[in-house]
């Protein structure tokens, strides 16, 4: 900061210098040697260790820069995350339904649950089985796909985009199976 | 640069950067391609100011055919506050690693895409402190690099005074690694360096810490495997692949990170 | 839109704001020490100089068995499951009981690795130590219902079967 400005003062005269007609030149440059000789240039005198506290001081103004808002949408990142939430998705259930039962063991038992399913409409029914279908079959088989890479194997660009569609399509399949079953 | 342009148009021109300017003999006119740019900005000495994306149009029949053509063109015939690191313009100086369309990928190597109805945007690398517009701060990503002693550890060297020697088997073991150049594309697109930068090493660092792991020379394999062992330096590693899939050397860090864990665990 | 897109996340800002500089400034001391004062984890100050290395956490074997068993186990639950749905659960109660831990013992890795990732204490000292234990007093009651579960009613493997028949 302090350096651009001493250079501002310091451009004007050298730009009337240089930008003067070549025959006003030497008088100018006469004439900015006067001035420098007469510029005060306020200075402060630091020790080098200020050099941190300056720079400490630049860094905590800076942004951090966009992620995953800009971030392609890649078959690597996207069912990795997906891993995530399917698992997540099925351990909150397994997480609710078990906690709940501890706590009322009289309205979450087998015959009430069983009940309930019972008698809710096909449509609903089959939305719910597909539901719980889908993220099975996804986090099973791309788990299987990770253990397979954590063997070292399919450990290649190609082997993760084959594998990749190869899970989604398993999917599908298994989705469909699932949900008639 | 009005300024300066203004008054010394000559000079002006001769820093131009089109390319039919530069030739000796015009080539014949080529239609108008416009295309927009837009890029990141970013000014430290406003520092208030948020960053934004700016605008710009070139014409692509006057620009050269990569991504760091443009940005040079547009420094200086555009903008000359526009600022981003180059240097090679062949990658292999990993100076000009930046966000293009959603990847990371280095500016000399890629190719504008010519489609003059779509536009193209110019970030820094995700998820780093900006310095200035293109410019992150990689002060951590050297020190991390540093942090896994990136050179031959042996005290033993050969009693006659020549090299260290290597059976061509043990020496293709580093093929692949080290080749990286260490542009920071691969750690910065990972999302677990995303989330865990201060304590995860990343992508690019782990492939060079298992660069000399994998070295049959080096003698300090056991300590290099040893300070990985924790919650954070290495186990952050989901294999999510973005690493391999950006890397613009066409390496492979999620392999070497593999073979880390799998090591580790044979151990 | 865009603008909202740019701005840095909140987590960041707030590791961003780092204690007072006054403290620093009145006292003179070597370069490492004013920016270790400043240090956040992920903040934009980082311990020591440039031209210091990072530091490693004290390394333990134990984070290394903690992944060959997490493996080990997601690979054992494949045959598990498959072996707890051809077999009738009644008949096998261990079996289904075995599956029931493990389950719950994957589900329990699987969100701590959230936490770490997401949550972590030396980033979120309050939040990131509620979540653990939060979890960690969940998988007990979770261990604990599905063992109320599994003894005194059909047990998980049945449950899901006539769900799904139903």
């Amino acid at each position: 900061m302090m350096s651009t400005r001493a250079l501002h003062s310091l451009g004007s005269p050298m730009r009337k210098t240089l930008y003067s007609p070549s025959l006003a030149r030497n008088q100018s440059l006469i004439r900015i040697r006067t001035t420098l000789a007469k510029r005060t240039v306020q200075t402060e005198s630091l020790p080098a260790s200020a050099s941190v506290d300056i720079l400490n001081k630049q860094r905590l103004l800076r942004p951090s820069s966009p992620h995953f808002t800009i971030y392609q949408p890649q078959l690597t990142w996207l069912a990795s995350i997906a891993n995530r939430a399917t698992g997540g998705a099925l351990s909150a259930l397994l997480y609710g339904f078990s906690l709940a039962y501890l706590v009322a063991p009289g309205t979450f038992d087998s015959v009430h649950v069983v009940e309930f399913v019972a008698g809710l409409p096909d449509a609903a029914k089959y939305a719910g089985k597909a539901l719980l279908a889908a993220p099975f079959a996804f986090h099973g088989l791309n788990g299987i796909r990770h253990l397979s890479w954590d063997m070292g194997k399919f450990m290649s660009l190609k082997g993760v985009y084959q594998t990749g569609y190869a899970v989604l399509a398993g999917t599908a399949v298994s989705t469909a199976v699932l949900v008639f079953l | 640069m009005s300024l300066l342009s203004r008054r010394l148009p000559r000079l002006a021109r001769q820093f131009s950067s089109s390319a039919a300017r530069c030739l000796a003999t015009p080539v014949a006119d080529k239609p108008v391609l416009n295309k927009e740019f837009k890029i990141y900005r970013w000014n430290p000495d406003e520092p208030a100011t948020k960053p934004t994306l700016q605008s710009y149009t070139i014409d692509l029949n006057q620009t050269g055919p990569m991504i760091l053509d443009a940005l040079i063109k547009i420094k200086n015939e555009v903008d000359p506050t526009l600022t981003f690191r180059r240097s090679c313009r062949e990658g292999i100086c990993g100076s000009c690693a930046m966000n293009i369309d959603g990847q990371n990928t280095l500016a000399c190597l890629c190719r504008i895409d010519r489609n003059e109805a779509k536009d193209t945007k110019i970030y820094p690398l995700p998820h780093m402190y900006v310095v200035k517009d293109l410019v992150p701060d990689l002060t951590l990503f050297y020190k991390q690099y540093k942090s896994i002693k990136p050179y031959l550890q042996n005290p033993n060297p050969p009693a006659d005074g020549t090299e260290f020697l290597q059976s061509p088997e043990d020496r293709k073991k580093l093929d692949g690694m080290y080749e990286c150049i260490l542009c920071a594309c691969c750690s910065t697109s990972c999302p677990s360096y995303w989330w865990n930068q201060d304590e995860y090493l990343g992508p690019a660092t782990l492939m060079q810490a298992y660069r000399w792991i994998a070295d049959s020379r080096d003698t300090h394999t056991a300590e290099r495997k040893e300070v990985l062992q924790n919650e954070m330096s290495l186990y952050r590693c989901h294999t999510i692949f973005n690493c391999s899939r950006t890397c613009p050397k066409g390496l492979n860090p999620a392999l070497a990170i593999a073979r880390i864990k799998m090591e580790l665990a044979a151990d | 839109m865009a603008s909202s897109l740019l701005a840095s996340s909140s987590k960041r800002a707030l590791a961003r704001r780092g204690p007072a500089f006054a403290k620093t400034l009145l006292v003179s001391r070597p370069a490492t020490t004013q920016s270790d004062a400043l240090y956040v984890p992920g903040g934009p100050v980082y311990k020591g100089t440039v031209n210091d290395p990072t530091t490693f956490p004290t390394p333990s074997r134990a984070h290394t068995h903690h992944w060959s068993f997490e493996r080990l186990l997601s690979a054992s639950l494949i045959p598990l499951t498959g072996a707890a749905f051809a077999t009738s659960p009644s008949v096998h109660p261990v079996l289904d009981g075995i599956l029931g831990v493990s389950l719950v013992v994957h589900s329990h890795i699987g969100f701590d690795s959230m936490v770490v990732d997401y949550l972590h204490p030396r980033k979120f000292p309050v939040l990131g130590r509620v979540a653990t234990w939060t979890l960690r007093t969940a998988t007990v009651g979770v261990l604990l219902g599905v063992y109320q579960f599994n003894t005194n009613d059909i047990g998980l493997t049945e449950l899901i079967g006539k769900v799904w028949a139903a």
